[in-house]
């Protein structure tokens, strides 16, 4: 189901900030450069899996164009730039500054999850039906 | 077939900090009467007790728990709360004068009073309900969700039987029925309403926001069936006289007890170990269930009154701590999140909002209202302390929340705004 492979997809670029994180508090900014780097991949790598093709294969099924895909497309340009202030802040060595806007962005990406777990992939769930195993594996293939 | 994803991303910020602010004038005025009667607000049924407990469970956290569902029902909820503006400003109205009213009724013990603020707390409630409630019943259905459900149908079966008792207290009538009504009173309110809507807020926080393990599925799915279960047959039992009722505030208990157990635990495996003053608070909140679970399980074995109090007490610091732990991360990120989103370059990051320090003295003081608080169940005039520190706590909470607000309008005023031309 789109829910659960999505949902493991959160969590795996959840867990990579996670370690960014405390590789920095450890001190160690190469590593947390190194693992942020990864953060940012994936993540951005997720949007990308959801604007290139869930969401157009959703709104072709719906004919839904401007309702919640939209605002999640939204929410997507927010976190993109404060994922990529954070990029800037970590290799000039801003340590406060990348705290400092991880904390913002860390509750909006939770809030944005939540919207998408608790509702926008259940309704795409329901609207591919038998389909959601293929479109699971177009994602899988999606280059990185 | 798709209702259920707001396309606004919050309500404006005024609605929730307009809860948000009242809650230290509740916390003042509560703290001043702990000041003045400390031996009375211990005493359990005395009228000013009864004042002091409803000025912190309806003027500090409901009104910081309905504060918070305006914000969270667009995130959780799915469908944001209509007219959020109109709305919020029509249920503070009437929770804010109800409160008070409530309170004076008691400490004056002016017959009309009671009537007056069933009136105002009675509408105020059965219109957030019925305002939140069908929006709810609309969306997909999730573990959260059931849990706000819950809550909300527990705050409304509350305010009823208050509605009830407020009648008796102002015709001087108590049925035979009294002690049942209020004992299920009571039991909604802190299990129904408050202990529901923070488990089901800790389903989402403690595993996404501090990137912790996620509670059991079990745990999840009928944590929301036992609750309601239990509070109906324990209802049924008290009404009925039947024997053995504590066995359903003994399951409850249990349930509580699995969910701190269960909360501890993501806590310190979590995976984010930036160790913030929130952590401070969901930790030392955990630490107050324990310890009211363990007095309330003592006061079944023994049904000694002290004990007794120490459990409400713990338990009402235990709500209180993760409302601040929230709070302090909330208002933070409303404050950026509005300025940014409205496109001002130079909005403050949430750190520049509440400074860590202030948020670290808030922490300080509210670990020396519990230890006061509940050492003063065994030596009363230590209750003054507890008062003293309690207005200290609220005191900069509120200057926390209007230097919040007042960064927030200054930016609007003078920030940088980008604009395509």
């Amino acid at each position: 189901m789109i829910l659960e492979f999505m949902r493991d997809d959160h969590r795996a670029c959840d867990h990579l900030y996670a370690e960014a994180e405390s590789a920095l508090l450890a001190k160690d900014a190469e590593k947390a450069k190194t693992i942020f780097d990864q953060f940012y991949t994936a993540t951005n790598h997720h949007f990308d899996m959801e604007e290139k093709e869930l969401f157009i294969t959703f709104e072709k099924r719906t004919g839904m164009m401007g309702g919640p895909t939209q605002m999640m497309r939204y929410e997507h340009q927010q976190l993109r730039s404060l994922i990529e202030s954070m990029r800037l802040a970590l290799n000039e060595n801003r340590t406060n500054d990348f705290f400092g806007i991880g904390e913002s962005m860390m509750i909006m990406l939770q809030q944005h999850n939540m919207k998408e777990e608790q509702m926008l992939y259940p309704m795409i769930d329901r609207t591919l039906g038998g389909d959601a195993e293929l479109i699971i594996q177009t994602l899988r293939d999606m280059p990185i | 077939m798709f209702e259920g994803l707001s396309l606004d991303q919050a309500p404006p910020i005024s609605v929730v900090l307009r809860f948000f602010l009242s809650v230290p004038v509740f916390g003042i005025f509560l703290s001043v009467l702990m000041m003045l009667y400390p031996t009375q607000i211990l005493t359990v049924n005395h009228p000013l007790s009864l004042a002091a407990i409803h000025l912190l469970f309806l003027g500090v956290i409901t009104m910081s728990m309905i504060g918070a569902l305006f914000q969270m029902q667009s995130v959780l909820g799915g469908r944001p709360i209509p007219a959020p503006l109109g709305n919020a400003f029509l249920i503070h109205i009437l929770f804010s004068v109800g409160i008070f009213t409530l309170a004076g009724a008691f400490i004056t013990q002016i017959a009309p009073l009671f009537v007056l603020a069933a009136t105002l707390l009675g509408s105020g409630i059965v219109y957030t309900v019925f305002l939140i409630i069908p929006l709810l019943f609309k969306s997909s259905l999730h573990d959260t969700l059931r849990g706000m459900r819950l809550a909300l149908i527990s705050l409304f079966i509350t305010a009823l039987l208050g509605i009830v008792m407020a009648d008796a207290y102002a015709e001087g009538n108590f049925s035979t029925f009294h002690e049942a009504i209020r004992a299920t009173h009571y039991s909604f309110a802190l299990i129904g309403w408050i202990g529901a809507l923070i488990i089901a807020v800790a389903f989402q926080v403690v595993e996404m926001f501090y990137v912790a393990t996620p509670y059991s599925d079990w745990c999840k799915h009928n944590v929301f069936r036992i609750i309601p279960a239990a509070l109906i047959l324990k209802t049924l039992w008290l009404f009925l006289a039947l024997p053995y009722v504590w066995v359903f505030d003994l399951l409850l208990a249990a349930l509580l007890m699995g969910f701190f157990t269960t909360t501890v635990r993501r806590l310190r495996e979590r995976k984010r170990r930036v160790s913030d003053v929130s952590i401070w608070f969901w930790s030392i909140g955990m630490g107050l269930l324990f310890v009211s679970l363990i007095a309330y399980g003592g006061y079944l074995w023994n049904m000694e009154e002290v004990i007794l109090q120490i459990a409400v007490i713990a338990y009402a610091l235990f709500a209180l701590s993760i409302i601040l732990g929230m709070m302090g991360k909330i208002v933070p990120f409303l404050v950026w999140f509005h300025l940014s989103s409205a496109g001002y370059m130079d909005a403050p990051i949430m750190s520049h909002v509440i400074p860590l320090k202030r948020s670290q003295s808030l922490f300080g003081l509210f670990v020396l209202v519990c230890g006061t608080a509940v050492m003063s169940v065994l030596y009363p005039p230590l209750f003054i302390l507890t008062g003293v520190f309690s207005f200290a706590l609220f005191a900069l909470l509120g200057y926390n929340l209007i230097q919040a607000l007042k960064l927030y309008r200054y930016t609007l005023t003078h920030g940088t705004r980008f604009t395509l031309e």
